[in-house]
This record gives structure tokens, sequence and C-alpha cells, in this order.
């Protein structure tokens, strides 16, 4: 677990992140550095997202999968890690 | 010397017997006597400090308080979150080691590049189109209150943002009227919508001076009347609107009605109606929609004895005792804090869980009533109007009244900290928008509502609606906070526009929350 731990703290000194959670299978987060209610909200809306976007890469090209969502808002920006289990979502604000 | 002084008592003792009284000496004069060869001196050295001084004091406590805190219990979902969060010494997921190690790198690298990518710099994306002007959409009327010259008193958004509901009144009567009037609403969102037809409206028997639509529920739409009731209509209902009235009895209000608010009681999704009006009592009301009455929660009266005074007040003791309430203001961000205006310009914060009883004689009302006033601001020159607590900061409010100034005050000074001149007339209302942080709007006596930019430097307006002809009063208006671009106004010739607002007025930017942070962090003079 420590290797774990670590991990995620490298990814969460990088510059400008606001915040990380790492979500399992069933869509349930399992760390998170937000508050509960925000990491709910995040979880479910990004897990849903993740796989509409899988599924329209796997459409198009059946020998195609889906490595990396990106969402770039007028705040910050979002950015999802995805295998068949899991799921780690990085928040970044990048400018400024 | 003192030899000398010996053998002279002894003589003087021998010769009258009179006892000497200095004991020392006469012991060293009997060893002489007995014929002691060597003389004792005893010699006696006394000494004496300097006066003690001691003091008692005692305290007793004459009032005591307990207080107590219970946390909420948390809903389902964040529950189950923080078990899973808490087992840290959980065997470790499968594969989740794997999963990190092969995704680390690719994260990281994306991460620093996007930091110093300029690919987006200066990217504007707008959803909707760029509007630049302010322009009218829509100018609604009801002819038969137009005809007997009615005054738009109150407008009122709904929940969901395409209804809005109209109140019609006076506000310049200073007598007891039984002229009647009513409350219209249109649903702007309709295909055939008629701007000289109201969808739906709702006689009532007096004029209305105040109206709230309801925050969750979209039929329900609370009002205040000149007569001191209050009302309200469900306007789902087609056979008869009112759901609830509070009637004429002990417990309601003798003097009209000035402002109506939904207030989150205790119970989650539960709201009740707070009602203020001129008799100086401010009372919350549950609603029994099964016998279409109201029940009296909490009732406070506020007197003139009983208001703080802050250092800067200037107290006047004169005309009646109680303190007749023409604006409320409820905050978004403490339950237990509402901001209460005054006819004679008093303005004070008051507490809901305050216990103080109020110093009225009691007529025979169901609850007791209580003196809620905490603290007292600045005191203006005439009534003040309108009062509205920002949506964006805790401890920012806006004031209105008859000086034609807007005062921004902080919760926490009694002066205000900036105060902007807003026109030569009175100031009927202000509000904040719901969107950004650092513009707030007021609709004057000149028939125009002004919208001001803190952030702008000039102390002129940002924007200027100006409806109609100028010499009709510009009385209400309200933000539509599911549409921010969209405002109603209404005026005394009774007719009540729906303004589209330019984007640069609804879209906020980047550092209006930190630049209205500063300004609520100033010291007044």
């Amino acid at each position: 677990m420590a290797q774990v731990e670590e991990t995620l703290k490298r990814i969460e000194a990088s510059k400008g992140v606001i915040g990380t959670i790492l979500v399992n299978a069933e869509g349930i987060p399992i760390r998170t550095t937000l508050d509960n209610s925000t990491t709910v909200q995040y979880a479910e809306l990004l897990c849903q997202l993740s796989m509409l976007a899988r599924t329209t890469v796997r459409d198009i090209d059946p020998q195609n999968d889906l490595t990396f969502l990106r969402i770039r808002s007028k705040k910050h920006e979002i950015m999802v890690a995805l295998e068949n289990n899991y799921l780690l979502i990085v928040i970044q604000n990048p400018c400024e | 010397m003192k030899d000398v002084l010996i053998f002279f008592s002894v003589i003087t003792s021998f010769l009258t017997c009179v006892p000497v009284v200095i004991g020392v000496f006469t012991l060293a004069a009997l060893r002489f006597y007995f014929g002691a060869c060597s003389i004792t001196v005893w010699r006696c050295k006394g000494c004496q400090t300097r006066v003690v001084h001691s003091a008692e004091a005692v305290v007793q406590t004459v009032s005591t308080t307990i207080s107590s805190t219970q946390t909420e219990p948390q809903d389902q979902e964040t529950e189950q979150l923080l078990l899973l969060l808490q087992k840290r010494d959980e065997p470790e997921p499968p594969g989740l080691r794997d999963f990190l190690q092969r995704v680390e790198g690719l994260v990281i690298r994306e991460l620093v590049k996007n930091a110093k990518s300029h690919a987006f710099d200066g990217l504007l994306v707008n959803w909707e189109d760029y509007s630049q002007r302010v322009s009218c959409l829509h100018c609604l009327q009801h002819p038969s209150a137009q005809e007997r010259g009615l005054h738009v008193t109150s407008v009122s958004w709904s929940c969901t943002g395409s209804v809005i509901a109209c109140a019609y009144g006076r506000i310049d009567d200073g007598d007891w009227s039984t002229e009647r009037s009513c409350v219209c609403t249109w649903n702007l969102n309709r295909r055939g919508l008629h701007t000289k037809q109201a969808d739906l409206v709702i006689d009532v028997p007096t004029a209305v001076t105040a109206l709230c639509c309801h925050p969750n529920q979209p039929a329900l739409i609370a009002g205040g009347l000149y007569s001191g009731e209050v009302v309200v209509w469900d306007t789902s209902r087609t056979q008869d609107p009112i759901l609830a009235q509070t009637g004429m009895s002990a417990d309601s209000h003798r003097e009209p009605v000035y402002q109506v608010a939904w207030v989150p009681l205790q119970r989650k999704g539960e709201f009740g109606v707070l009602s203020a009006s001129s008799g100086g009592r401010v009372l919350l009301w549950t609603v029994d929609s099964d016998q279409g009455r109201f029940v009296l929660n909490a009732a406070y009266a506020l007197v003139r004895q009983q208001v703080p005074h802050s250092s800067s007040a200037r107290f006047k003791a004169c005309g009646s005792n109680t303190v007749g309430v023409t604006s409320l203001a409820l905050s978004p961000w403490d339950p237990d804090t509402f901001l209460v205006g005054s006819e004679g310009g008093l303005l004070l914060r008051c507490s809901f869980s305050s216990q103080t009883p109020a110093a009225v004689p009691s007529e025979g009302q169901s609850v007791t009533l209580r003196a809620p006033a905490v603290f007292s601001f600045r005191p203006r020159s005439g009534p003040v109007h309108s009062i509205h607590c920002s949506p964006f900061h805790r401890n920012l409010f806006v004031s209105a009244g008859t000086d034609g100034q807007v005062h921004l005050h902080s919760l926490l000074q009694p002066n205000p900290l900036v105060s902007l001149r807003v026109s030569d007339s009175y100031v009927f209302q202000v509000q904040w928008s719901p969107t950004r942080p650092l513009v707030f709007a007021a609709a004057t006596g000149q028939g125009e509502v002004q919208i001001f930019d803190l952030g702008r430097r000039s102390p002129k307006a940002a924007a200027t609606i100006v409806q109609g002809d100028a010499g009709q009063a510009a009385t209400c208006f309200d933000f539509n906070c599911q549409n921010p671009h969209l405002l109603a106004v209404g005026k005394t010739d009774g007719t009540v526009g729906i303004w589209q607002l330019s984007t640069d007025l609804t879209e906020q930017s980047s550092r209006e929350s930190s630049q209205l942070e500063q300004i609520a962090n100033q010291v007044a003079e």
C-alpha cells in the first residue's frame, strides 16, 4: 500500500494539481484528496463519461481502445487514465 | 545617661511608691537594689511594618449558559465512502499497484506538458451568442390592472426560471384601501405567449405588497397583503388556488406585510414562510395544507428599547415604540441570521435563535414574542426599502433606501464599506447578480434600473435599463437564477419588462471572487 500512496503523492505534487481520485471497477472511489461530496460527484459522472468515450472509440475501430481522456473547461482540466478495473482522475489548473 | 535615669527612677519609686511604668527600668533597678555588682541594662528594640492593606472580594455568576453541538447524520453515499477510505489496512485491491505503475509515467508527463503548454492561451469559448447589448424581450401588461392604475409591487421568478409572477397593488397609498387587485403569471417558454394576456390571474381582495416563489416547488407562491394577511397560492389547482392563509387571528399581522420569504426549516426539504410587516413583527409560519391555514412557528417583535446601539448610532427617542419593518433579507450562508430594515432607517442583524423575550404586551398569541436584534448598523435617514445578502461572500450585503444611495455593508462593521450614489430619488430595490460576484442592480424612482459593476473603477453604472416613460418609478425587479441573462422589471405604470442582459454582465471572470474578497476585507472609515 505504501507504494500506492507514494505514486499518488508524486502525481499530486505536479504543478497545478487540485485533486486526484482513484476509482475502482464498481465506480466507488477508493482514494481521494477532495471532500466527500465532490468526490462522489466526480466519480459518478466521469465513470459514465469514460464508458461512453470508450464505446465510441471501439465502435469506430474495434481493434482500438481508449487510453486517456482529457476534458478542458474554462476553469481547469480533468484528466482520466483508465483501464479495465480502475480509473485515475486528476484535476489540474494548468495556467496562472 | 541611662544609668542616671535608672538611679533617678529608683529614688522616685521608693519615695513615692508609684509603680514605675517602664518595666525594663524597674527590673534593672531591682537588680541594682539587691546588690548586684554589675548593672544589667536590657535593651529592647521594636519595629513595626507599614500597614498591610488587605481587601476582600467575592464574585457570583448571575447567568449561566449551556450549549452543545451535534453533528448531522451523513447520508448513505458519503458514509460508505468514508468507511472505504478509512479501511487503510485492508489488503490492497488486486491489480491496483500494476495499474498505477503503468499509468503514473503517462499522467505525470501529461500534467507537466499541460502546465507549460500555450496551446489554449487566449481561447475564449462561448456557448451562447455573445450579446453586447441589453435589450427588451417582452413587455407584459395586464389590461384590467392597468385601467385601474395599479402599480406592480413585486415580481418573482419561479424556481424553474420560466414563469414570472407579478403582484399588483399600490406603493404610494398611505390610507387603508379596499381596492381589489391580482397576481398574474406568465410562462415565457410557451409558444403562445401573449404579452397582454396573463396565463393565470388570481384575484386578491386587497393590494398585494410582497411576493415570493417557492424555491423547490414551482407551483407555490407566497404573498403578503396590505391587510396584513399572508397567503400561499398553489397555481396547479384550478378550482381555488389558495393553499393556506393566515386570516385575521390574534397571531397575524395588523399592518401591511412588506416582505415574505421562504425559509428552510430544520427538517430537510421543508420550508416555512417568514413575513415582516410595518407593525414591527417578523413571524415564521409553517404551512398546514390539509386545513388550509398557517401555524405560527416563531414570532419576533422589534421594539425600540431592545435595539442594540452601536457607537456611531444616534438614538432618537421619539415617535412610536415599534420599529416598523420594511425590508427583510435572509443570509444564504448562515441559516440563523436575517437582516431587517425599518421605516425609521434602522438596519439590524437579527438571529432566529434569540431567546430574549420582547418587551411588548402579550396580545394572546400562541407563541411568545422574542426580540431578535443582535447588532445594529449605522442608521439611515429614511426607510430602508431593500436589503440583499451577497450569494458569493458570507459577510457582504447591500441596502438601499430613500436617500438615493446604495450602501455596501459588511456584517462585521457598523459603517458601510462603499456608498454609491444611484439616483436623485428613492431607490426601491437592490439585488446582487446571481452569476457575477461584483455586480448588483438597483431600481430607482426615476424609472431606471441601474446595474453596477464594482470591478470597474468609475462610479457610473455599467448598464442602465430604461423602460417606458421616465415619470414612472421602477418599483421592483428580479434576476432569473436559472437563466441568468434575464431580468424582470416592474414599474408603476403596470408594465413588467423582461430584459436580456449582455454577456459581460452575466459571465463571471476569473478574478472576481478575489476582488470581492478584497472589498470585503476593507475597514470602513
